[in-house]
């Protein structure tokens, strides 16, 4: 089957918040067409936008996710006694002092949610940008708005900076390359996923059949 | 997962109620114990914010302040607002904005998670300087993880159901 660049009858399509159904038209370049019940957009024109910013970022992310994780944020010192701090070190010291559950949730939303909406931006816009057909893709797309509200990294950067003053009074504090990682992968982050267009991989996936 | 959409709003529902239970102790009970060369301070999140305060960064106190009390509980209030008129015709377009606004605004509460996770990480400094976690901690992730959940049972479309008209 061949696909049609442009589908000549008017078609209705279903807005994705309310599900009302809007008329579907041709839209000038940079316009959007709204839902007219509730105001969501339901589709907009795009001309030359391509995946592969997102591509890129995400590929830059995944590396980055790595460094952010491995190298130190701070060390922290009282009187000789160094600390060195990662995001993982938290973690271990929540669940240690018997807080599992928080401690999941802050190993979820501060190391695995990113890495893995990351990953999975990555693996839709390869498969769409090197036109494979991968298996799942569909379902990984999926995965990547399911996991856009759980990438805290950016949240965590300003956790990192309120800690570090804190922590001022206590003792001496140094920033570590870890921070620096940290700012880097949340600007990557939130730039893959603005440059993620889950109507153009729909798409592109549907030109590959 | 497959769910009719009265087992969404009535898992909505009882998330709703159940962070707002939870509300209570996540603020009342202390979220960490700090130990300054010696002196042992259990801090609630408000005495978090008001020592930022104290110390004169008050614009971090206002961030923590705004993402860590205000956002948790405008959260949860709205979203008894929004669970409350579920089914009533009226006000629909405002709900809609109301739930987009809560849903991009509600993850920043997790500062304060990260927050005690980043000095619970310096816990083990001996006697002379630490921070030890405390159940207030527990509760204010499960007033997060609730008003998350609600937010995502209750989908916008079910907004636009009314008792009186089917949807077209």
């Amino acid at each position: 089957m061949t696909a049609i660049p442009n589908k000549p009858s008017p078609a209705w399509i279903r807005c994705p918040d309310c599900e009302a159904p809007c008329l579907d038209r041709p839209l000038p370049k940079k316009a959007e067409l709204r839902c007219a019940r509730c105001g969501a957009r339901v589709k907009s024109a795009r001309g030359t936008h391509s995946l592969q910013p997102a591509w890129a970022f995400a590929t830059a992310g995944l590396f980055i996710a790595v460094l952010a994780n491995v190298e130190p944020i701070m060390t922290f010192d009282v009187a000789g006694d160094m600390q060195t701090n990662r995001i993982i070190s938290g973690v271990i010291e929540l669940a240690r002092q018997g807080y599992g559950p928080v401690a999941a949730l802050v190993c979820f939303a501060g190391i695995v949610a990113p890495a893995l909406h990351l990953a999975s931006i990555w693996y839709v816009a390869s498969a769409c940008c090197l036109r494979r057909r991968w298996p799942a893709v569909h379902r990984v797309a999926g995965l990547v708005e399911m996991l856009e509200p759980w990438n805290l990294v950016p949240v965590y950067a300003i956790a990192t900076v309120v800690a570090v003053v804190k922590l001022d009074m206590m003792g001496t504090v140094a920033w570590k390359a870890g921070a620096h990682w940290i700012l880097v992968l949340s600007l990557c982050s939130l730039c893959a996923a603005q440059s993620f267009d889950p109507e153009l991989v729909e798409e592109r996936l549907e030109a590959l059949k | 997962m497959k769910m009719s959409d009265a087992t969404r709003l009535q898992w909505a529902q009882a998330m709703v109620v159940t962070g707002l239970v939870l509300y209570v102790p996540a603020n009342v009970l202390p979220v960490m114990t700090m130990t300054v060369v010696g002196t042992v301070e259990p801090l609630t999140v408000l005495g978090g914010v008001e020592e930022l305060y104290d110390s004169g960064l008050w614009p971090m106190a206002a961030v923590v302040f705004l993402a860590s009390i205000v956002v948790p509980f405008l959260k949860l209030v709205s979203l008894s607002w929004i669970l409350l008129q579920h089914g009533k015709p009226g006000m629909q377009r405002q709900r809609t904005n109301l739930r987009r606004i809560v849903h991009s605004v509600g993850s920043w509460s997790m500062v304060d998670v990260f927050l005690l996770a980043i000095l619970a990480a310096v816990g083990q400094l001996g006697a002379l300087a630490g921070v030890q976690a405390e159940p207030g901690g527990f509760f204010f992730a499960a007033v997060l993880v609730c008003s998350l959940l609600a937010a995502e049972f209750y989908k916008p479309r079910m907004i636009w159901q009314t008792n009186e008209q089917p949807i077209p």
